[in-house]
């Protein structure tokens, strides 16, 4: 026992060592990549791109038929809170990641702080572009500091309502156009047999575009040092309306994205879903059988007659630091996002919506909508995509914030806790796991 | 290994005198077994283990908001913040609560199917044996989704019980989840011990029978003392895999609102590397790793000193 006792820790030590080794010389690789230039690069080129865009490679196939010198290679993953983006942090870490991925806007100042992306200022095709997209999304890729651009604008979540007009005028009830009457509808919902809508108890990026609507601002970041600040007065507001809502039992709370929330929609429990763009086909997909039933309206707002819309979701298309091509990647990046035939055929196969200006005049975003009863459900969108606010930023790790508030948001809905504690706790968390990062942050 | 120590001892006179060239042909032969084996160990285990205590020993420094991070050593310092971490903790302690519960349950179950199996007493002995094993075969991230649809309050085909007793509620998702842990495992455990039973020589049976002892009689004093070495084996792996939960629970997650992304030890490490957080991912790792070789060697002490008495 003891020899081999031995013999491990002999093992174990040259283990250390060689780990030692190749650790220190991975460093010095990454510490050496400066400031990125953006020149094109000679001869042929083969990028990688990974995304979870269904369908991503009909579209991608049409700029390899046109770029025979800039061949684009799609490597699908899950979701990316699912799982991409850890791969991609692995891949980062390991020095091995793609020329481009596809990086919600929430992720990406994560991205930026484990210094992953590549900036793309420099591209003077990138920088002209600017023009192009809609200000917030522009605001998202840019953290609002000029000259610098960290990724392509793709796709916006402008947030609207989605309801059941049928329901809603069966039981003699006005669609709600404030706050206020939801919440007086959300009763009358309830005695007619229904519930207004699901409270999500682990979308906290839905949450947070509710709580953009009302003015809550969740991060904030002087260049010194990040500000924490997820109970300010607009987000507290939110979150206890919402409350009052769990409280009063208006809402159901199954957990979202199961079968069983499928299935509160499908059979007629859920009434309204105060949701994003790319809500419409979760809708479709999830509960077939009430189609033509639905309608999109604006959001309720929180003083009659304002005009604010929240934004949930949303992404970019990045160019990774290590890659070898950022010309070529930006150029294809700028391509998907903006030309005409890219959006067309990426609304027609992911229903995404263009962060670009000129992308709400679409011809396939001014059609009616078969499952929404024929209505240019699109209109509603585009006008909501002009009514988000452009200066809400996000935090370095989302993904631990969210994770956070969700355990929180759980704990609420099944009684043990508010809404307001979860923030309280999830601010805490994130402050703490700032710190342990070494990012600098305000107490 | 005991056995195998005494039997080279025992061996060891006659060989002592043997001349040298057989000896650096079995040197080869060693060398032959022993190389790819190690050389795989060494690759996939030990420098991976290395490798995460090395990661542990670091910590990030940075300037600014967005600078890049510079990996210093950093000493004890991930170390420090995993044992003030009160979550971690707790969710140790809910392994530990579940593993004291369905390990016992789940083992005794895998031992009374055993007996049943090796008592004569089942007919399609053959076709149990299978049966039971099944549910090994169902990926345990299928089995979790399985039991998390038969769980749900309106979807279950049970809907008359999930809709009165909500199985994925604060309080009972734990043991809903040692459900579906012992579905899976009963068969695999099972199979371990009833393997060791048939190893069993019969005329230690015949003898009990013929000094009067009845089927309960043999299966307590005869059996269970002689298949205690497996018993023994499978509490351990059983032990390692409780500590290492998180198939279930991430499943669940999706499920339930009781389960957290910090509800078990290794679903905090997942957490914290997908921040990422790779230093003190690491450095939960390797506690989490000690914690379970404390435990299990613990146990095998613990068991052995009193086997020897």
């Amino acid at each position: 026992m003891r020899a081999s006792l031995r013999s491990a820790s002999v093992l174990l030590t040259s283990a250390l060592l060689l780990a030692a080794c190749s650790s220190g010389s991975d460093d010095s690789g990454s510490g050496t990549a400066a400031a990125s230039s953006c020149k094109p690069s000679s001869g042929p080129v083969t990028l990688t791109y990974t995304s979870w865009i269904p369908d991503l490679e009909e579209v991608v196939k049409v700029w390899n038929a046109k770029n025979p010198n800039i061949q684009v290679k799609v490597q699908t993953g899950p979701n990316g809170n699912s799982g991409t983006y850890q791969n991609f942090f692995n891949q980062l870490k390991a020095g091995n990641a793609p020329d481009l991925g596809h990086i919600e806007y929430d992720a990406l100042p994560s991205f930026r702080v484990q210094d992953g992306l590549a900036d793309l200022g420099g591209c003077d095709i990138v920088a002209k572009a600017k023009d192009q997209f809609v200000d917030w999304t522009w605001n998202q890729v840019t953290f609002g500091e000029e000259g610098k651009v960290f990724g392509v604008p793709q796709d916006a979540g402008p947030m609207a309502m989605f309801y059941r007009a049928d329901l809603f005028s069966k039981a003699g009830i006005a669609p709600p156009t404030t706050w206020d009457e939801y919440a007086a509808a959300a009763e009358k919902v309830k005695a007619a047999g229904g519930y207004i809508t699901n409270f999500s108890q682990s979308d906290i990026n839905q949450f947070a575009g509710l709580a953009w609507q009302a003015g809550g601002r969740w991060f904030a970041n002087d260049s010194n040092q990040w500000t924490v600040s997820m109970t300010d007065p607009n987000t507290k507001k939110v979150a206890d309306y919402w409350q009052n809502l769990i409280d009063k039992k208006l809402v159901s709370t199954v957990p979202p994205w199961t079968p069983e929330w499928d299935n509160a929609y499908n059979t007629d429990k859920s009434w309204t879903w105060v949701s994003a763009v790319w809500g419409a086909n979760s809708i479709a997909t999830g509960a077939p059988k009430t189609a033509g039933k639905w309608k999109v309206a604006p959001m309720p707002q929180w003083a009659a007659g304002e005009k604010k819309a929240g934004n949930w979701g949303g992404s970019s298309t990045a160019v990774f630091k290590t890659s070898k091509h950022p010309y070529e990647a930006a150029q294809f990046a700028l391509w998907l996002n903006t030309s005409e035939e890219a959006l067309t055929l990426l609304n027609e196969k992911a229903n995404l919506y263009p962060a670009t200006k000129a992308g709400a005049a679409l011809p396939a975003l001014k059609k009616g909508v078969k499952f929404y009863g024929d209505q240019p459900i699109y209109d509603v969108f585009a006008q909501a995509s002009t009514e988000v606010a452009p200066d809400f930023t996000w935090g370095p790790t989302m993904t631990s914030t969210y994770a956070n508030a969700s355990d929180g948001f759980k704990a609420a809905v099944s009684g043990k806790g508010t809404l307001v504690d979860a923030l309280t706790a999830a601010q805490a968390s994130t402050i703490q796991t700032l710190k342990s990062q070494a990012i600098p942050v305000k107490e | 290994m005991t056995v195998t120590e005494t039997r080279t001892a025992g061996a060891a006179p006659p060989t002592a005198g043997r001349p040298r060239p057989r000896r650096s042909r079995h040197t080869k032969a060693v060398l032959f077994f022993v190389v790819p084996f190690g050389a795989l160990f060494v690759l996939f285990y030990l420098v991976p283990i290395g490798y995460a205590i090395v990661q542990s020993l670091y910590k990030l420094e940075r300037t600014g908001t967005f600078g890049p991070a510079r990996e210093v050593f950093g000493g004890l310092v991930q170390y420090e913040r995993v044992f003030s971490d009160g979550p971690f903790w707790s969710s140790v302690g809910r392994v530990l609560l579940f593993g004291v519960v369905q390990v016992p349950v789940m083992l005794g179950l895998a031992l009374l199917l055993a007996l049943l199996l090796d008592s004569g007493l089942v007919r399609g002995r053959s076709f149990f044996r299978l049966a039971f094993f099944v549910p090994y075969a169902v990926p345990g991230v299928v089995a979790a989704i399985m039991w998390g649809y038969l769980y749900s309050p309106n979807l279950s085909p049970f809907t008359a019980l999930t809709r009165n007793v909500d199985f994925l509620s604060a309080d009972l998702v734990l043991w809903a989840m040692a459900n579906v842990v012992t579905w899976v495992y009963v068969g695999y455990n099972m199979l371990i011990i009833y393997s060791s039973l048939l190893s069993i020589p019969t005329e230690i049976y015949e003898a009990a029978r013929i000094d009067g002892a009845g089927q309960f009689r043999i299966a307590w004093s005869v059996k269970i003392p002689l298949v205690m070495p497996a018993i023994v084996l499978t509490t351990v792996f059983s032990i390692i895999g409780t500590l290492q939960l998180i198939a279930e629970p991430q499943v669940f997650r999706s499920f339930s609102s009781a389960v957290s992304s910090t509800y078990t030890p290794n679903l905090t490490v997942y957490s914290t590397s997908s921040i990422p957080n790779f230093n003190l991912a690491a450095a939960f790792s390797v506690v989490l790793a000690l914690a379970t070789f404390a435990l299990s060697f613990t146990f095998l002490k613990f068991t052995q000193g009193r086997g020897e008495r």
